[in-house]
């Protein structure tokens, strides 16, 4: 008698060893075919690896006189990512109540913008600034533009699922009273959702300050753009400036973000 | 005040009401008393129709049947309800829950601006009083203890100040001090101000000792209707025909040691 038995996942019986089997030899087929592709190669990486060192040194150390230079391009990361949030918010505000399940006045609307969401949420921010560049040029506001389109896409879909998790209690007893459905959602519904909207709001402000240091590079705004140059002039001490500056900006949103939200959502 | 006349109400092929026939006075309490499953809760909602009710007639305040969702909310106006688990909305004040009462009848724009009438403050405040929480006013309704918040939810419904309130099983959750206070407060409000109270509970010894009236209803119809003296061991097992004799005068006799004690106290 063994000591030990067992018990991952029920019954193994003839049927069920074949199905695992066939599942097996799939994904390890997938794997290998991809790996084909992309010309997975643990000997090149090998062979790279001294001109991976030698780019590293070629960064070190960091160029303290560039540093000055990115003060404005960083500044208006944050900028691009305050206004790219706060046109989220505004865009995702009136739509989240037609894409809760529990307040959409009817299932084809529910349907409708909720897929719609999920359009704009699918499609990448530099896709968006691609777009926005050749719509009204090079610059900032094109970033602000991309940010905010996705961005709404993402706060649209948090929002209204926190709505759809909501007490349905207090809404019932507000529709009790006679209430109008307006003002059932601004005393029954706002007062359970504004605390995780303002978590979701500071998430995705941080999100967007990530995504608003790499929208330089197709020519959106931002320090990315001060990146892209210094790499392509092979200037690697301002590259590891540049990636210092973004470090320190990104960990401080964090850090300030997640601080705040905890004291919001603390009950 | 309130009339219902032959209500029915089936959901796909459950029937809860069968039929129901009811009638709650101005100034009275009214206690539904049956098991689980009998059609309480069905009834106490298509009264104010956050059930859509079958068949048969429900009248409230002389008010027919409404058409339309003015007239619905109109209608509601005049009702309120008490819920098992109050349904306070949890991150507002005391006050401003017993506010929202009121909403249906005050300026709109001012109060999504949290902008209240000051006669509407008022009101609020005096049916604070009624349940003995004015001093918690301020406090989050969260922060207070269930019974508390069950009276919170009383005065909800006073706000409103309503021809009629529902109350569907409104002390389920509480321990029996709590649950004594909470029934008082009830009754003062038909007593005192008028209102035709309809409440639904499970426990016989409280219908005993509170109601005006007992309705008694099993399977959807009314079994027994009467005053707390007119229940007897065989009224209770018409009522509850899941219990055995023994069980029936158990409860029975338990019961009125109960409404005795209600009585001396």
């Amino acid at each position: 008698m063994s000591r030990f038995r067992l018990l991952a996942g029920g019954q193994w019986n003839t049927r069920r060893r074949f199905h695992w089997f066939v599942g097996l030899v799939a994904t390890v087929g997938v794997l290998v075919w991809s790996a084909r592709a992309i010309e997975l190669s643990p000997a090149e990486l090998l062979r790279g690896l001294p001109w991976i060192f030698d780019f590293l040194s070629r960064m070190l150390p960091p160029n303290p006189a560039f540093f000055e230079r990115l003060v404005k391009p960083a500044l208006e990361t944050i900028q691009i990512a305050l206004w790219g949030t706060l046109f989220s918010v505004v865009m995702a505000l009136p739509v989240c109540f037609l894409a809760a399940r529990n307040l959409s006045p009817s299932p084809v609307v529910f349907q409708l913008t909720r897929q719609t969401l999920n359009g704009l949420r699918g499609i990448n921010e530099i896709i968006f600034a691609l777009i926005f560049v050749t719509a009204v040029g090079l610059g900032p506001f094109a970033g602000v533009l991309a940010l905010s389109i996705h961005g709404a896409g993402m706060l649209g879909k948090f929002f209204a699922e926190a709505i759809e998790e909501i007490d349905a209690g207090p809404v019932e007893a507000l529709r009790a009273t006679g209430a109008s459905p307006a003002m059932v959602v601004v005393f029954g519904v706002l007062p359970q959702v504004i605390p995780s909207w303002i978590a979701y709001t500071l998430y995705r402000f941080e999100t967007n300050l990530r995504a608003g240091t790499i929208l330089g590079i197709v020519g959106a705004g931002g320090i990315g753009f001060e990146l892209y140059t210094s790499l392509k002039l092979f200037q690697y001490q301002d590259t590891a400036s540049c990636v210092l500056v973004i470090l320190v900006m990104v960990m401080g949103a964090d850090y300030l973000s997640s601080k705040l939200r905890a004291r919001i959502l603390a009950p | 005040m309130i009339e219902v006349r032959g209500l029915t109400k089936a959901y796909g092929e459950i029937e809860a009401l069968r039929g129901v026939d009811l009638s709650v006075a101005v100034g009275e309490m009214c206690v539904v008393l049956g098991p689980s499953g009998a059609g309480k809760s069905t009834l106490l909602r298509c009264i104010n129709r956050l059930t859509e009710p079958g068949m048969g007639e429900i009248i409230v305040g002389g008010r027919p049947a409404p058409r339309g969702r003015q007239e619905l909310r109109e209608l509601r106006r005049h009702i309120g309800m008490i819920f098992q688990d109050h349904n306070l909305v949890p991150r507002l004040s005391v006050l401003k829950n017993v506010l929202t009462g009121r909403i249906a009848s005050m300026p709109q724009l001012a109060a999504a601006l949290q902008l209240f009438p000051r006669a509407d403050v008022e009101i609020a405040l005096r049916a604070l009083e009624r349940v003995a929480l004015a001093d918690r006013a301020a406090d989050r309704a969260d922060r207070l203890s269930g019974g508390q918040q069950q009276r919170v939810g009383i005065a909800r419904a006073l706000a409103q100040q309503p021809q009629v309130i529902l109350a569907d099983e409104p002390v389920a959750s509480l321990d029996p001090k709590t649950a004594r206070v909470v029934l008082d407060d009830l009754r003062r409000a038909a007593h005192e101000l008028g209102i035709a109270v309809l409440c639904n509970l499970h426990q016989v010894e409280y219908a005993l000792e509170f109601a005006d009236r007992i309705v008694g209803i099993c399977a959807g119809h009314v079994v027994f209707e009467g005053t707390p003296a007119q229940i007897d061991d065989s009224t209770l097992l018409r009522i509850y025909p899941d219990l055995t004799g023994g069980d029936a005068v158990a409860l029975s006799t338990g019961a009125h040691e109960a409404f005795m004690d209600g009585i001396l106290s």
